[in-house]
């Protein structure tokens, strides 16, 4: 027999090895990118780091709600680019004032999102076919409304949603920073939040102990949908434009930061930290290729080879 | 005139092949039954309107939306009938199309093609139903009745001597390359390679793809400027989306004033851009030329009267010394 001391000890050690794991990979990718290209470390470029991950970050804590309750959100891409084309629309010069176009991107986002969550709970479709629907519909509608062409002409305003800094600090990550906290105090202290990791741990549990499970899931997606509505704002700020068929593919690299995080796909496993930590070793990956001018065509292989190695590491390190 | 449209989306269209097929089997059937009611197809069908199936590689893109349009207005003008579908980048779903079109036993298609190999196949089966195959704005493995389009190396050629003009023929160059392995892509960067062979005092110091993107592309440039900073003299941009991105990237590390930009379509921001003396050039690619003659060659093969098996569209440079001409 172990000793219970022994087990205690590591079931600690692998509390904390997940995340861990993580930042070793991170600092151990960065140490090999320094060496490689000494300007990977200058305090300019890890701004521009964390800056290029705003966008998937905002996206990733979002998808994380949902990928908690078991559930999926492949529309997030196209529910950004929707939010960007309807933001957009509302920020020519002196249209609207700003709030008024950045709440509209965010409420056309939880829309979204509302509807999933409606289609999940209420229609009993899985949500990977659910969000599947959504993510074509939405980006037909923002096709619809920008009748196929990008939304330009905007206010300098609402550009200095993504060029504009802080003492340094970028907008964009302020926001995401912003949404990292509140998501992280939500989840973990908040009753509301700590039910979506009831629901996602044991369903059957979690309705048997009272907790109404249809409307933490309902919140998840809405949640997850602001993200993405957010996330668009800011996207169609830094490119100027509100375009329909911007943010193509985004929903893959969200999924990956919060898998990467530590998230698990089969719900209830997964925090903030892990995700953002995720969403920053992608931004490495992505960056640092682009610093060695890697070749495009093995850029492609050595992000898939480090995404899995990433989460494999973390696996073993978890069991 | 009466244009249907049809935007098929991924699940439905998942959902329901079997059903689209049956349908289309049935379709096919009944108008064989009707056939020998009509006149022959083949030759020009006179007293009848004749109908246009046209098959677009992706009407989510500004430039293929203008050509759509070109057609549509061109076709309203000869009294012709078309028939639209949106092919959304995937060359499978635009060999279906080119089947339902040859079920339907319209007169002649105008393909958009998606890929030059993957798009073949539709070329191929439209020609063996005895039904005239036009392919516009690019090209196809496969040769089609006729090909309506510009010549895509013209295009990197054109914006590349622009750049080893701006620089005296002596720099460092980089370029934002579209999604790997299109046909668009190739050419472009073709083009381009060939003013740098003959220019040995540029050099190309970095090439990447941003799939076209300009959020990319912009990503892009910022990773560019931090690792090369300003010994970068030109920005090449295989089209305007990624440029606009790039000089994003450079405006706001308050490099643009060194640093030459240059993309190719002429979309209308670019333009705009142009006009505001931001983007310093782009590459005019003649969407309405491009549409409008692809429906006249269409009809004209249709009618039986002769045509141009190869009408190309020349490309032509935009800078401020001429924007006039193109933007409204």
């Amino acid at each position: 027999m172990e000793n219970p001391a022994t087990v205690s000890l590591m079931h600690r050690y692998r509390r904390i090895a997940g995340p861990y794991m993580l930042v070793i990979a991170l600092v151990a990718i960065g140490a090999i990118l320094a060496v490689l290209n000494p300007r990977f470390l200058a305090p300019a470029n890890l701004v521009n780091v964390i800056r290029q991950i705003s966008i998937n970050g905002i996206l990733a804590i979002g998808v994380t709600y949902v990928l908690l309750t078991g559930g999926v959100d492949l529309s997030l891409g196209s529910v950004a680019a929707l939010a960007g084309v309807f933001a957009a629309s509302l920020a020519h010069p002196g249209a609207a004032p700003l709030a008024a176009a950045v709440l509209a991107g965010i409420f056309a986002g939880s829309g979204c999102g509302l509807v999933n969550g409606i289609v999940v709970t209420r229609g009993r479709v899985p949500s990977f076919i659910a969000t599947l629907g959504m993510m074509t519909a939405a980006r037909g509608l923002a096709l619809v409304v920008s009748q196929g062409r990008p939304v330009t002409g905007l206010s300098p305003g609402f550009a200095q949603i993504a060029a504009g800094d802080c003492l340094g600090i970028p907008y964009p990550v302020l926001i995401l920073v912003a949404v990292a906290a509140l998501s992280h105090v939500f989840l973990r202290h908040v009753w509301a939040g700590r039910y979506i990791y009831a629901v996602g741990g044991n369903e059957n549990a979690a309705r048997a102990s009272g907790i109404d499970v249809d409307r933490v899931k309902l919140l998840a997606y809405v949640a997850c949908g602001a993200a993405a509505g957010l996330g668009g704002v800011v996207l169609a700020s830094r490119i100027t434009a509100g375009q329909p068929n911007a943010a193509f593919g985004y929903e893959l690299d969200a999924i990956a930061a919060a898998v990467i995080g530590g998230t698990s796909l089969s719900g209830g496993v997964g925090t903030v930290s892990g995700t953002l930590l995720g969403a920053l070793l992608i931004g490495e990956i992505n960056n640092g290729l682009d610093l060695l001018n890697v070749s495009s065509y093995y850029q492609q292989i050595a992000k898939g080879l480090i995404i899995v190695g990433a989460v494999c590491a973390q696996q073993r390190a978890r069991k | 005139m009466k244009l249907i449209r049809s935007y098929p989306t991924a699940s439905k269209h998942r959902g329901k092949t079997a059903a689209l097929l049956a349908a289309a089997i049935l379709g096919a059937a009944f108008l064989a039954c009707c056939r020998p009611a009509q006149k022959p197809a083949a030759g020009a069908p006179r007293g009848r309107q004749i109908v246009i199936g046209v098959s677009l590689l992706n009407l989510s893109s500004e430039f293929i939306v203008m050509l759509d349009q070109a057609m549509e207005t061109r076709a309203a003008e000869l009294g012709v009938k078309l028939i639209v579908n949106d092919a959304q980048r995937d060359a499978a779903r635009q060999v279906q199309q080119a089947e339902n079109f040859i079920a339907q036993r319209v007169d002649a298609i105008i393909l958009n093609p998606c890929e030059v190999d993957g798009s073949s196949p539709a070329v191929e089966k439209a020609r063996a139903a005895g039904i005239p195959v036009v392919n516009v704005n690019s090209e196809t493995r496969a040769t089609p009745t006729a090909f309506v389009g510009s010549h895509d190396e013209e295009s990197g050629r054109i914006a590349m001597n622009y750049i080893a003009q701006r620089l005296g023929g002596k720099g460092n160059i980089v370029m934002i390359q579209g999604f790997l392995g299109q046909a668009a892509q190739i050419e472009r960067a073709q083009g381009a390679r060939e003013v740098l062979a003959k220019n040995p005092g540029l050099h190309l110091i970095a090439d990447q793809t941003a799939d076209w993107d300009r959020a990319k592309a912009m990503s892009l440039m910022e990773n560019w400027i931090q690792s090369y900073g300003g010994k970068i003299n030109a920005v090449f941009a295989q089209n305007d989306e990624m440029g606009i991105g790039a000089l994003h990237a450079l405006e706001q590390a308050h490099l643009k004033d060194k640093v030459p930009v240059v993309g190719i379509d002429a979309i209308a921001e670019a333009l705009q851009m142009v006009k505001a003396g931001r983007l310093d050039a782009t590459v005019f690619q003649d969407a309405r030329a491009q549409g409008s003659t692809a429906v006249d060659v269409a009809c004209r093969i249709v009618r039986g009267q002769p045509y141009d098996k190869q009408a190309f569209i020349p490309f032509r440079l935009v800078t401020t010394a001429n924007i006039g001409e193109f933007a409204r």
